[in-house]
């Protein structure tokens, strides 16, 4: 097999690059180029010896065309993938169709070039393999997570890429100009987290979209409720606030655009009346009571002792939307004063070990709509 | 679905439902009311219901969840009927001894009954009750004999009889003329004449005319329209209807806060009876009369509970009150004629219809005729709802009827009116209740709140937590009522703050007087009532606060601390304290004892409540205000060289 090895003898393993081209110019070509860039390669001539020669010299970067007798390049790619999850291969072929570079990328191609190219795009398309496969490999022999085992979310995928790059760090400190390996890392953290972003902010678009438009049917069938009565609206705002714990912008203009009502109308009328809430409110209301009989029986005491307990001030929401704490005016179970009210439940002043069980119950239970 | 044609259809009907009810030969009544919920009234219902199921017992016991008693305080209640006998703070593990004892035997379970610590005796029936014995239950008596949400229990007590007696008896002008002489006065608290007011609206001209319930009920410390709502919707529901014929309206609406979900659901459940029973909707009883209802949810704004910001809100604008010049009789909802009146008014209406206006006027005093609820809250032993004539005197209710303060405190005042009404004293005390003599003495009937405050309680305080309350409930379209209270709210948080200056008491009363001169509606024009009141009765508590730095009462915060008594505290510690504390502000300093770390302390009295009665360590301390440093009176001076 190794006569098909047009490197000589003499240059030993490992390699840096493998070049599979049934195109004799073109891989010699190829292997040229890299020399001038200080990687030592080798070219094999179809898809089979390519593997072979692979799996002896464990390359960091594998060059592969497309169309060739035999093994194809796509099947040679997912072979490869399969084998060897360290090394980065590159696509190269003459026939570049958008099909074509769609199913290398599927296939695992790290990138896609197409002949002829400039000697200096391959090296920088390389230079970057390498990285890229020197973050795999590090990943591999650190047995961290499996790389196949796909991140649950984009902020997970943005941690790995992240830490992937804090190996990569270490893996070139061991050899490399320094300032070469500064401007690699700083190039890809950029382009990690410049994907993760308009990954997630694409994911946040949708999210957002198919909310709204969930929230707007709800509306929807609200007013259908009432007829799309102008009169109706306070009691419209009522229900809405019901099921979507607060009056987001948009449900606030959509109501007014098919009620016929002007928004500074709708606007005042949301801040006018108490059970309005422009703002979300936790999936739990923990209100209060302040009437007078509260007051006098010691419901400030009874407040700061709930604020204390679920660490926010009244009026405010944790940051994880569990509890909004609120004071009301009159709850009418005077007798009982002082009383507070979570979700409908009435406890009559609760001391600190109880507050604290009642609290835990509800931060556990999961899902219970918060009445305005 | 026996619809109810006729009279005779009802009279028939209300045969029919007695009869199936005395077939049960036992009762158990549980309240369901809000307070007694609170205390696991609704787990012990279905305590009552497995048990009788479990036992085989469907056909001879019944069990009914009612709306409120009262006697909040000592909820959950239960009356066993026929006999009437009633426990208190009864719980689930009871049931088996209140079945087994009271329910299929003949004895009484002695511990839950309600024992008079003046003659210490148990009684057994509510009437006997101090509670209760000294009340005069009208509208609430049927609270405790009927299920809220069955139109049948409300039939079984002669519901809807006084809506057929006025229908086929009575012309709308004879209803309204009854009412007049009956002199139903508006229960809401300006205590305007109810059949006045119906007699404009009928004579208004425009079409259709409106007829409303405001259910409203914004004054903190007032919640008769609540349970009324939720323990007899039928009743406010017959009013209603009446009234709605006595003036010709066609549509009606009830206004429920958003705050109270039962209140609505069971007015809701009463209108779908209703109409299915053909007491709502087109030719009511077969006379003719078309009448429907709807509600309407507030959305929380106090303003709103006047009557023409509630018409404001009915319609779906912000709740702000409409300048006075024509009455809501003549233009109102939608500018058509429109009647409003609160939750407790309609609910007298069908007794009035039934029993004749010169029973209703042999109770109360000159000019104010009937009963009246008061939600009797604060500090007093007994604290719920009561019923009773107008006259009575202030003293009667506090002491007879709730019993006193508890834990021997002294009386100081007694606030009624809510937030519009003012605090009495105790000179005050022998004053017969009804709405001009309450008028007189700077306070008001109001809805009918009345809390009691004992020694404790600092009327600076009070007047502040009054006026903090208007001053954000205020709509801010006159400027007198928005402006005035925010600089009242400023000067009575300066003075609660221990930073009150002479002249601020004048100050106050002159800022009074001009806000009652100069206010839009009735609650700017009312507002500064509780400061004044507090001001006229109590003027040396706010020089105590503005002269001394002291309060008085020790209650505000700002005056007092909290400290351990090392002399007082148990040998070795209890820790209650540090236990109870939220903010681990009470350590041990030495290795030993127990103390406040005042940086810490939010002085919520958590600590101040924990420590035991025997020990009764932990007390409240006026902070020293050290006189602060000042400048100079005269500048220093300093010589000039050139």
């Amino acid at each position: 097999m190794i006569e098909t090895i047009t490197a000589t003898a003499a240059e030993p393993f490992p390699l840096d690059v493998v070049v599979i081209d049934d195109e004799e110019m073109f891989g010699e070509g190829c292997r040229q180029t890299l020399e001038m860039g200080g990687y030592r390669s080798a070219v094999a001539r179809d898809g089979l010896r390519g593997l072979d020669l692979v799996r002896a010299a464990r390359p960091s970067v594998v060059l592969l065309d497309l169309k060739m007798p035999g093994m194809d390049g796509i099947e040679v790619l997912s072979r490869l993938s399969q084998a060897e999850p360290g090394i980065v291969p590159i696509v190269v072929t003459g026939h570049g169709t958008v099909d074509s570079a769609v199913e290398s990328m599927k296939g695992g191609a790290f990138d896609f070039l197409t002949k002829p190219f400039e000697p200096e795009k391959l090296l920088e398309s390389v230079r970057r393999g390498m990285s890229l496969s020197a973050v795999r490999k590090a990943k591999v022999t650190a047995k961290e997570k499996p790389a196949d085992a796909a991140p649950a979310t984009v902020q997970d995928k943005h941690n790995l890429l992240l830490r992937g790059l804090d190996v990569l760090g270490e893996a070139y400190s061991l050899g490399l100009d320094k300032r070469e390996l500064i401007d690699e890392l700083s190039y890809l953290e950029a382009e990690a987290k410049y994907h993760a972003e308009s990954l997630g902010h694409i994911k946040k678009k949708e999210r957002a979209i198919l909310d709204i438009r969930h929230d707007l049917q709800q509306a929807d069938a609200i007013m259908e409720k009432y007829d799309f009565r102008k009169g109706a609206l306070i009691q419209v705002l009522l229900d809405v606030q019901e099921k979507l714990r607060w009056l987001p912008r948009h449900i606030l203009h959509w109501i007014g655009a098919r009620l016929n009502v002007s928004a500074r109308e709708i606007y005042t009328i949301a801040n006018f009346y108490e059970a309005f809430s422009l703002e979300l409110r936790g999936k739990h209301c923990v209100q209060v009571c302040n009437g007078t009989a509260c007051h006098v029986r010691g419901s400030s005491e009874l407040l700061s002792r709930f604020s204390v307990m679920l660490g926010i001030e009244p009026g405010t929401t944790d940051s994880k939307q569990e509890f909004t704490l609120e004071t009301v005016h009159c709850m009418g179970c005077c007798a009982l004063a002082p009383v507070a009210q979570i979700d409908n439940q009435y406890y009559h002043d609760p001391s600190k070990k109880k507050l604290e069980k009642i609290i835990e119950s509800f931060a556990s239970e999961e899902n219970i709509p918060c009445q305005a | 679905m026996p619809s109810v044609r006729t009279a005779a259809d009802l009279a028939d009907l209300r045969t029919e439902t007695l009869a199936a009810q005395k077939s049960t030969p036992v009762w158990i009544t549980v309240c369901t009311g809000t307070g007694c919920c609170a205390y696991g009234a609704e787990g012990l219902a279905d305590g009552f219901e497995s048990e009788i199921q479990k036992r085989g017992l469907r056909r001879k016991v019944g069990l009914r969840r009612t709306g409120c008693h009262g006697f909040c305080e000592r909820g959950p209640l239960v009356v066993i009927e026929p006999k009437g006998i009633c426990y208190l703070h009864a719980q689930t593990i009871d049931i088996p001894t209140i079945m087994d004892k009271t329910v299929l035997g003949d004895e009484v379970v002695t511990r839950l009954l309600y024992l008079d610590e003046e003659t210490g005796k148990r009684v057994q029936t509510a009437t006997e009750i101090p509670f209760y014995k000294h009340q005069k239950r009208i509208l609430l008596e049927n609270n405790v004999l009927i299920e809220a949400t069955s139109i049948l229990d409300y039939i079984g007590v002669g519901g809807y009889s006084a809506l057929a007696k006025a229908l086929s008896q009575m012309t709308p002008d004879a209803v309204i003329q009854e009412v007049k002489k009956a002199n139903l006065r508006g229960r809401g608290g300006a205590g305007f004449s109810a059949g006045v007011k119906w007699e404009t609206t009928r004579n208004a001209s425009g079409a259709p005319k409106y007829a409303i319930v405001n259910g409203d009920e914004g004054d903190p410390g007032a919640y008769m329209d609540r349970s009324l709502l939720e323990g007899n919707p039928h009743s406010v529901l017959e009013g209603l209807i009446i009234g709605a014929y006595a003036m010709g309206a066609t549509e009606g609406f009830i206004y429920v806060r958003q705050e109270y979900p039962l209140a609505r659901k069971h007015a809701q459940m009463a209108i779908d009876r209703a109409r299915e029973y053909g007491f709502l909707g087109a030719n009511i009883l077969g006379s003719g009369f078309d009448f429907d209802v709807t509600i309407h949810r507030g959305a929380g704004a106090f303003v709103s509970g006047e009557s023409s910001a509630l018409v404001n809100a009915i319609e779906g604008h912000v709740g702000e009150p409409r300048p006075k010049y024509t009455h809501l009789s003549e233009k109102g909802l939608w500018g058509k004629p429109t009647c409003l009146n609160n939750v407790e008014t309609w609910a007298n209406v069908p007794f009035i219809v039934n029993r004749g206006a010169d029973w209703f006027r042999s109770m109360g005093t000159a000019n104010s005729k009937g009963t009246k609820i008061f939600s009797l809250v604060g500090k007093v032993k007994n604290s719920g709802l009561v019923e009773v004539p107008m006259g009575i005197t202030l003293r009667d209710i506090i002491f007879k009827i709730g019993g006193g303060l508890p834990a021997g405190k002294k009386f100081k005042g007694v606030q009624t009116g809510g937030p519009s009404g003012g605090v009495l004293p105790e000179a005050l005390l022998d004053l017969p209740v009804d709405f001009d003599e309450l008028d007189k003495v700077g306070s008001m009937m109001g809805s009918g709140g009345m809390i009691v405050m004992d020694e404790d309680t600092c009327m600076v305080d009070m007047a502040r937590y009054y006026v903090n309350f208007l001053a954000h409930e205020s709509c801010g379209k006159c400027v007198p009522c928005r402006e005035g209270l925010r600089q009242m709210l400023t000067i009575l948080d300066r003075i609660a703050g221990g930073q009150g200056k002479e002249g601020d008491i004048e100050l106050l009363e002159e800022l009074s007087e001009f806000m009652e001169m100069a206010s839009l509606c009735a609650l700017g024009k009312s507002a500064p009532n509780p400061v004044r009141s507090s001001i006229r009765y109590f003027r040396h508590e706010y020089e105590a606060h503005i002269r001394e730095k002291r309060c008085p009462a020790g209650a505000c915060t700002a005056m007092i601390q909290y400290e351990i008594d090392q002399t007082k505290c148990s040998h070795p510690p209890c820790g209650a304290c540090a236990r109870a504390c939220a903010v681990e502000a009470i350590q041990k300093a030495d290795g030993a004892a127990y103390m406040v770390f005042q940086e810490k302390c939010i002085k919520c009295g958590s600590c101040y409540t924990a420590c035991p009665d025997k020990f009764h360590a932990v007390r409240k301390v006026p902070v020293v205000w050290e006189a602060v440093w000042q400048f100079p009176a005269t500048p220093v001076k300093t010589e000039i060289t050139v």
